[in-house]
């Protein structure tokens, strides 16, 4: 891929790269930063690249680095925020019966697989991660996303591990009711 | 099916299927979730859609 297509290329990744950086750092300036290094540095280090799925992959590793460095950068502040949402009183009790049962039954997802191959599914995913609260989302996408470690995610975000399972297990539960309420619900009545 | 020792509620079964995405539970733990997921079809597909979840959040990209 010669520079000029290589800079078609990554204007057109753009948007989805801002999308994801946003949903990450949950800060509007750091993810516009993280983007604007990524594009830099992928120009940069244009070297010969056969085809735009292997920019992409190429691309999305850089900007996950880029990420992380933002987050160090605005550490404490990213900390802060988790320690204080970690000690909040969000609680599940909206799911469950005194009893420890759910008040609702959960649905029955059929084959969830099916909803990977359409581009609509990764966009009310997305809108759904964006809806859980901002530390809670964090911890979730370095988790999911950037595929750390819960140790790593502690080091990184200054809390400790119990907090940390209890977000990312609230966040699950959040993002399961996201989905089956907007998702997998509609398909079943369809 | 009164909760003890070894039966547990579907909510402390949810943790327990959560934190199993993060790390190895423990022997009594790792006992009360597999004896609560016999039992339970309910958190048995809260178990799968947990799973398929961590499968879709690695393919979110352009």
């Amino acid at each position: 891929m010669d520079a000029d297509a290589l800079a078609r290329t990554l204007d057109g990744l753009r948007p989805a790269l801002l999308k994801m950086a946003r949903l990450q750092l949950r800060n509007d300036a750091w993810a516009e930063d993280a983007v604007s290094e990524t594009l830099l540095a992928a120009l940069e280090g244009a070297a010969g690249f056969a085809g735009q799925s292997q920019v992409k992959t190429w691309v999305v590793g850089i900007l996950k680095h880029k990420i992380i460095d933002q987050f160090r950068r605005g550490g404490r502040e990213v900390s802060v925020d988790a320690q204080v949402e970690a000690a909040g009183a969000e609680s599940l009790d909206d799911l469950y019966r005194s009893d420890g049962h759910r008040l609702h039954a959960p649905l029955d997802w059929g084959d969830p697989e099916a909803s990977l191959a359409q581009a609509q599914f990764f966009e009310v995913l997305q809108a759904c991660v964006e809806r859980l609260p901002a530390a809670q989302g964090r911890v979730f996408m370095m988790r999911e996303w950037l595929e750390y470690d819960t140790t790593q995610i502690c080091k990184e975000l200054g809390i400790t591990s119990t907090n940390c399972f209890v977000m990312l297990h609230r966040a699950r539960l959040r993002l399961r009711e996201c989905l089956e309420m907007n998702w997998f619900a509609n398909r079943a009545a369809r | 099916m009164k909760p003890g020792w070894v039966l547990i509620p579907c909510r402390h079964a949810h943790a327990l299927i959560s934190a199993r995405m993060d790390g190895p539970l423990d022997g009594g733990d790792r006992l009360r979730l597999w004896l609560h997921l016999r039992l339970c079809a309910l958190c048995k597909h809260i178990d799968r859609q947990m799973a398929f979840m961590r499968e879709a959040m690695r393919r979110i990209g352009p």
